[in-house]
């Protein structure tokens, strides 16, 4: 016989999950709209108020088996992670829907130069690997594959500053492309930070460390 | 929505003191309800008025109705006695007939029930020690006396011998309170495996328990029905400030 908490705990494990895949989705989608400027904002928007209210229906399974179960130990801190990480999820899609507001808005990076494209489609693959390897670290509990994550932040926190200072030496041509373009790498990087704020919550529940990974 | 058993105006008393005042309650099947509150509050009552044990106290009475399946179990033509088998009871104690080995307690009621042939009640004692998570712990050893078994083990027996005679609810009055931490954790993973085959209603003093094992909670106090909902909205968010006081400790 199997502890009661244990399919309650099961169950919200699956949840995450799911809001992991379509958590990866959605960022990937919206990416790719931005970049070939296609506007899929009502589609993202879509998903990401259904990544919203699974975080709020993870919340609350997670509220009742506190109130039911009074978890310890490991249970606990699973179960505080859970939330958080929920919580996490539920802002990659937020940023994501950002992002294809932008496109919907202002045609996306359509009239920026090419080096701006190719720029921003590097970082955008760096931040979906940084969103990947979350969701697949959270899935088998894998403390491992979670520290990786700080390299990755890293690097994708130097591209952000860098890009800054490009433009700061040479302006885009339009202004639309100056304000898309900045806009898409700072919610690339809040991406980023969520990503490694999910590994981090991984590295907590299986271990009881608190590690910064930033 | 069917529901398994529906109380209605059940009232009770001891004498001339009334102990339940017009309790009217739907509970489902194939779920387990936990019938919470302070000592005296009726919660015993309650449970042996759901079949008909409440009557076999002397100077007892019961006004009301208590439908199983929609029939009123007080009704004129009803045999106590074959409420009391469709409505199986474990109590606080385990109390397995001492004298009797652990295969005779389990057989007991179907001995009682007429049931004599040796094949068929070799396969319903191994059904029902199964039933209770019991059978491999003394498979090997069934002419032992059922007092050698350990606390824990004896409740089970006991569930064992409830289940027996095949019945359609089980009711437990806090079937863990002499139980060690262990041996309590494992009852309560067996209510909820009992609760996919029967309808359980537990009572039971720790709302930790309560809050664990059931499905709906019902809090009884001073003999009445303040609150009763879904375990989940009991404990995250009840709507009665009594329920509330009693649940975070403040009285009780
Ligand atoms: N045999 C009896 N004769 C007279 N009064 C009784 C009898 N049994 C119980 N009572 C009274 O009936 C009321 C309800 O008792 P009951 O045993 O149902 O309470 P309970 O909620 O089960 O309490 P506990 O949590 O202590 O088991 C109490 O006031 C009790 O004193
Ligand atoms: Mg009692």
């Amino acid at each position: 016989m199997s502890r009661i908490i244990d399919a309650g705990l099961e169950e919200l494990s699956v949840m995450l999950c799911r809001m992991g895949e379509l958590t990866y989705e959605t960022v990937s989608l919206s990416l790719k709209g931005c970049l070939n400027g296609t506007s899929v904002y009502s589609q993202v928007n879509k998903m990401s108020d259904a990544l919203v209210s699974m975080s709020d229906q993870a919340e609350d399974k997670a509220f009742e088996l506190i109130a039911r179960f009074q978890p310890v130990a490991s249970d606990l801190r699973t179960i505080k992670s859970y939330m958080k990480i929920a919580y996490d999820f539920a802002r990659y899609s937020r940023y994501a829907l950002d992002i294809s507001y932008i496109t919907k808005q202002f045609g996306g990076l359509k009239e920026c130069e090419k080096w701006i494209t190719e720029y921003i489609e590097k970082m955008s693959e760096k931040v979906l690997t940084m969103v990947r390897t979350s969701i697949d670290a959270l899935r088998s509990h894998d403390t491992q594959l979670a520290k990786t994550i700080a390299k990755t932040e890293e690097e994708a926190d130097k591209m952000y500053f860098e890009y800054l200072d490009r433009l700061i030496e040479k302006a885009p041509a339009t202004s639309k492309c100056t304000i898309s373009s900045v806009l898409v790498v700072r919610y690339l990087e809040r991406i980023a930070d969520h990503a490694t704020y999910v590994c981090e919550s991984v590295i907590y529940l299986a271990t009881g460390e608190k590690t910064i990974l930033r | 929505m069917s529901y398994k058993i529906e109380t209605q105006n059940l009232s009770a008393w001891f004498g001339s003191k009334q102990v339940l005042q017009d309790i009217t309650m739907k509970i489902k099947g194939n779920v387990v309800t936990a019938i919470i509150g302070p000592s005296g509050c009726g919660k015993t009552t309650l449970i042996r008025c759901l079949n008909r044990m409440h009557e076999l106290t002397p100077r007892a009475k019961v006004t009301g109705k208590v439908l199983l399946d929609g029939e009123d179990i007080y009704g004129e033509n009803v045999d106590p006695v074959t409420v009391r088998r469709r409505i199986g009871m474990v109590f606080q104690k385990p109390n397995p007939f001492p004298m009797m080995s652990i295969y005779d307690n389990v057989a007991a009621g179907l001995k009682l029930n007429g049931i004599v042939d040796k094949h068929r009640l070799d396969k319903i004692v191994e059904k029902s020690l199964k039933a209770a998570h019991l059978w491999d712990e003394v498979k090997l050893e069934l002419g032992k006396s059922g007092a050698s078994l350990s606390g824990g083990q004896q409740q089970r027996l006991c569930i064992a011998r409830a289940l027996a005679i095949e019945p359609e609810v089980i009711l437990m009055d806090e079937p863990t309170s002499a139980l060690d931490p262990t041996a309590a954790a494992k009852i309560e993973q067996l209510i909820r495996i009992l609760a996919e085959d029967y309808t359980v209603v537990i009572v039971t003093h720790n709302m930790q328990q309560a809050a664990r094992v059931s499905d709906f909670t019902a809090f009884l106090y001073l003999g009445k029905l303040v609150e009763y909902g879904s375990t989940k909205d009991i404990f995250e968010n009840p709507k009665s400030e009594l329920t509330e006081k009693y649940i975070t400790g403040e009285f009780g």
